[in-house]
């Protein structure tokens, strides 16, 4: 399977003409077409297309997901140490961190506030609350996020000062103790991870506002009713619980989605995350980074969809028993 | 950006209440004091330090502040001492005598001597190095160093490029380098340098900090320290900017005319700068192909544009039209040289020449095919725009063109590479060095190869191997300044534009040259400073 993907991966990549010789800086009367022959030789570009992918399986095997052709042979996935020590660190490794951070920030508030909004929705369905909420969450959905980006940014930033503008840290902030160095992180990712957020609430608390109406339906609740619980109960404990099944998968389904950064929101915030890193080796082509990126997504996408159904299964008895049988 | 940008403008009319808070700051300090520090902007990461093999430009705007080369451009693009005090060239032109200046450097103390220079050179020229712009470099045949302050050159040929390439190759330790992979080594990212500013740290993907080296070739910097932050996107930039975070950014032509005079307040504190940018924009017609062939055609079309409009349409006035591939107002450019001027008249009288007849619906025909061809250019919002202006004016004379934009690694391989193009607008720069060899020589026109114009002028080309092996400027400028002239009347491209180069600076910064010399404002950087009253709540981490 994952050779498969890797395989259709590669051949796309170099469908796309060019390589990394033919960037916009090397369009240069003063760098000669030898040399940039040479260079090709020297990355093995000048190769056909099955004999790089061989090469680069090879290495693969190894884990070695190799050296980014861009930046000066940095090791595209983790840290290398070279002979006096010197430790160079991995694109990735830089990468990876922050936007996971804000992905799963994102996510945890994505689905904590739309399960609360299309819980409501749902329970007061077609009051003038639900079609507020709807209208709102749909709001945010269609608003683009850049041009959101920047009014916030003036507003906060220019306007009044209250968060920084862009950036992930404060200039002098390691002389911040170390909670200071971690109130300072946050204040910097409010605004990138609200915005990224936005566009994913719409869905989702849709999603809980249908299945909640869908749950409040059938009978149990019905009896439930009839039993005299009190209406929290019924709504909190049984409903709830029914309703929110769906969303593992989509928590499942959302893994891969939590290594891939949005490239405007990264630049807008000039945070240095996933999706600079890949749309830059793309415009580049990188192509040791780009593979790099594309595998660990691909990985992921298969974890991803394991998770899902292993939650899934124990979440909810019914499926478990099917397994059985 | 552009759209980005537009809204900004419109967030500025929008939100119309201002900041109360606004410090009142007296600009007009300006006590020459040391210390300081200096926040700037810049779009894109540098992909290593080591200048011959990075190649992209934040990298080598980086580099060029911590290390040296042996010699320099003055602030009017004449040679100056840097590594080496002085340099001579021998009677027959063809060995070079560099002078190092005694008891230099590295910023860890270390002495740098001329087998710091020896090594680099051998280093470029090893074809085991990673480097673009190697050939140069080969073409000396022996270099030696007789003793600890002299690098002597010697070419085959004299080359008369021969300064300018080592005004550009930054000297390396040969004391760390020696046993290091240069593809590889850790040293892009952690160098030691000779120049006034020397690597502090460098946080991936957010900012470079410099701090300032006492033992630099050209002495110590007044500012203390440098920080370039890394903001992708220009209108973050301009925002931080507004905020008063950053002090200096390059600024597109709508921010420098409409936006900073509209933000009175902003306007207050900060300086903008204008200079003559490095390169030009021109239409290049693909001479292999009819009707480019024909000189007058290329002649017409050159008439057909109306170059002032172009630059006020696209660069809002901010730009210059040219007449020749140098820079305005150095000497290699020929002042008796004008502009082709617009004149649709004069455009179609040369096309009737070339057998051109106005059919019944307005178009141009000749031998039953209209006139018509395609643009290409790559995605470039203002070369895009040049090509829309471009479009319409040949329409007023009967020409059809169709114009489409490639993304640039396609636009490379697949249309400029093959030759399988009409006409493109793109770029060049204005080079220091007059020689424009591999740009103009009809030998250059293999596939990757620099002439993909296909232009070929016997003239032409012996001018150019001339002007490659006369080193005596006098005589050199002549042989340019004829070659200006064969090139403009042969108008194998048609010159739209020199941009200016914009940058806007905050006015505590101190010491810039306004107006901007040749060299531009940046070149006497070292010579910036901010009196004590007008600093930052500096942030000092010693």
């Amino acid at each position: 399977m994952l050779i498969g993907i890797s395989l259709i991966s590669f051949f796309i990549m170099h469908l796309a003409p060019g390589d990394i010789t033919s960037s916009e800086a090397s369009f240069n009367p003063k760098a000669s077409e030898e040399s940039r022959q040479k260079l090709r030789e020297l990355y093995n570009l000048d190769k056909p297309v099955i004999i790089q992918y061989g090469l680069w399986l090879k290495r693969m095997v190894k884990l070695d997901f190799g050296n980014s052709f861009a930046s000066h042979q940095r090791p595209v996935l983790w840290e290398k140490k070279d002979n006096n020590g010197n430790v160079i660190k991995g694109l990735i490794q830089e990468s990876l961190p922050i936007t996971l951070l804000i992905n799963l920030i994102g996510i945890f508030l994505i689905f904590s506030i739309s399960i609360i909004l299309g819980t409501i929705s749902a329970v007061k369905q077609n009051s003038i609350v639900d079609r507020s909420i709807t209208f709102f969450i749909f709001v945010a959905f269609a608003i683009p996020g850049f041009w959101l980006a920047l009014l916030l940014m003036y507003w906060t930033g220019v306007l009044n000062q209250w968060l920084p503008i862009s950036g992930l840290h404060s200039l002098d902030y390691k002389n911040f103790s170390e909670i200071g160095q971690f109130l300072d992180l946050l204040k910097h990712l409010i605004l990138p991870v609200s915005i990224s957020m936005l566009s994913g609430l719409a869905g989702i608390s849709l999603y809980v506002r249908n299945g909640m109406l869908d749950v409040l339906h059938q009978d149990f609740i019905t009896t439930a009713r009839s039993k005299g619980l009190e209406e929290k109960t019924i709504i909190f404990t049984h409903a709830l619980k029914n309703a929110i099944l769906p969303l593992i998968t989509i928590i499942g389904l959302s893994i891969p989605g939590l290594i891939g950064g949005s490239v405007i929101t990264e630049s807008i915030f000039a945070i240095p995350g996933m999706g600079k890193l890949f749309y830059d080796s793309v415009l580049m082509r990188d192509f040791p980074v780009i593979m790099g990126i594309l595998t660990i997504g691909s990985v992921l996408t298969l974890l991803g969809t394991l998770i899902a159904d292993i939650g899934y299964a124990w979440a909810d008895p019914r499926i478990r028993k099917g397994l059985v049988k | 950006m552009k759209q980005i940008f537009l809204l900004i403008l419109l967030l500025i009319f929008l939100i119309s209440c201002s900041n109360n808070n606004s410090e009142v700051i007296d600009y007009k300090d300006n006590n020459l004091s040391n210390g300081g520090v200096l926040i700037n902007a810049m779009s894109a990461e540098p992909s290593n330090l080591i200048s011959m093999i990075a190649g992209d430009s934040a990298s080598s705007a980086i580099a060029s502040k911590i290390f040296n080369s042996l010699i320099r451009y003055d602030e009017n693009l004449n040679f100056t001492s840097d590594i080496a005090e002085s340099w001579k060239i021998s009677k027959n032109q063809k060995t070079i005598t560099f002078k190092i200046k005694k008891g230099l450097e590295w910023s860890d103390g270390v002495p740098l001597t001329s087998a710091d220079v020896y090594f680099t050179w051998k280093l470029i020229t090893n074809p085991n190095t990673r480097t673009p712009y190697g050939a140069d470099y080969t073409l000396v045949s022996e270099a030696k160093i007789p003793d600890e302050h002299t690098f002597i050159v010697t070419y085959d040929q004299n080359y008369a490029p021969a300064l300018d390439t080592w005004a550009s190759l930054e000297i390396l330790p040969k004391h760390i380098l020696e046993n290091e992979d240069i593809n590889s080594t850790f040293f892009s990212r952690k160098p030691i340098g000779s120049n006034y500013y020397k690597l502090g740290d460098w946080i991936s993907g957010q900012q470079v900090n410099l701090i300032k080296s006492d033992n630099g070739v050209l002495g110590a910097p007044h500012i203390d320290k440098l920080t370039s932050r890394i903001i992708p996107d220009t209108s973050s930039q301009f925002l931080e900017l507004s905020a008063g975070n950053i002090d200096l950014m390059n600024i597109n032509p709508i921010q420098f005319k409409r936006v900073f005079p509209a933000k009175p307040k902003l306007k207050r504190r900060t300086e903008l700068y204008k200079e003559m940018g490095n390169g030009y924009t021109y239409l290049g017609f693909n001479l292999n192909k009819k009707p480019f062939d024909d000189k007058r055609v290329r002649q017409a079309i050159n008439y057909a544009i109306n170059k002032e409009e172009v630059i006020k349409g696209v660069l809002l006035g901010l730009g210059e039209p040219i007449s020749s591939p140098y820079k305005p107002g150095t000497r290699w450019n020929n002042p008796s040289l004008k502009p082709y001027a617009y004149s649709p008249k004069k455009a179609l009288s040369l096309l009737k020449e070339a057998g051109y007849k106005m059919s019944g619906n307005n178009f141009l025909v000749k031998e039953g095919k209209a006139l018509e061809f395609e643009i290409i250019t790559n995605q470039n919002k203002q070369r895009e725009m040049t090509a829309v202006l471009i479009q319409r004016r040949l329409k007023e004379i009967g020409i059809k063109v169709s114009i489409r934009v490639i993304e640039w690694a396609s636009f490379v391989n697949r249309f400029i590479k093959t030759g399988n193009f009409d006409v493109v607008v793109l770029g060049w720069s204005l080079s220091l060095d007059p020689d424009q060899y591999n740009i103009w020589h009809s030998s250059q026109q293999g596939p990757g190869q620099f002439n993909f114009v296909g232009y070929h002028n016997e003239k032409v080309d012996l001018l150019l191997e001339k002007g490659r092996r006369e080193l005596d400027l006098d005589k050199r400028e002549k042989i340019y300044h004829e070659f200006s002239k064969h090139l403009l009347e042969d108008s194998p491209i048609v010159y739209l534009y020199a941009g200016y180069g914009l940058t806007a600076v905050n006015k505590r910064i101190k010491g810039i040259k306004m107006p901007a010399p040749p060299a531009g404002i940046y070149h006497n950087s070292y010579n910036w400073y901010i009196p004590k009253s007008l600093r930052r709540n500096e942030f000092t981490d010693k």
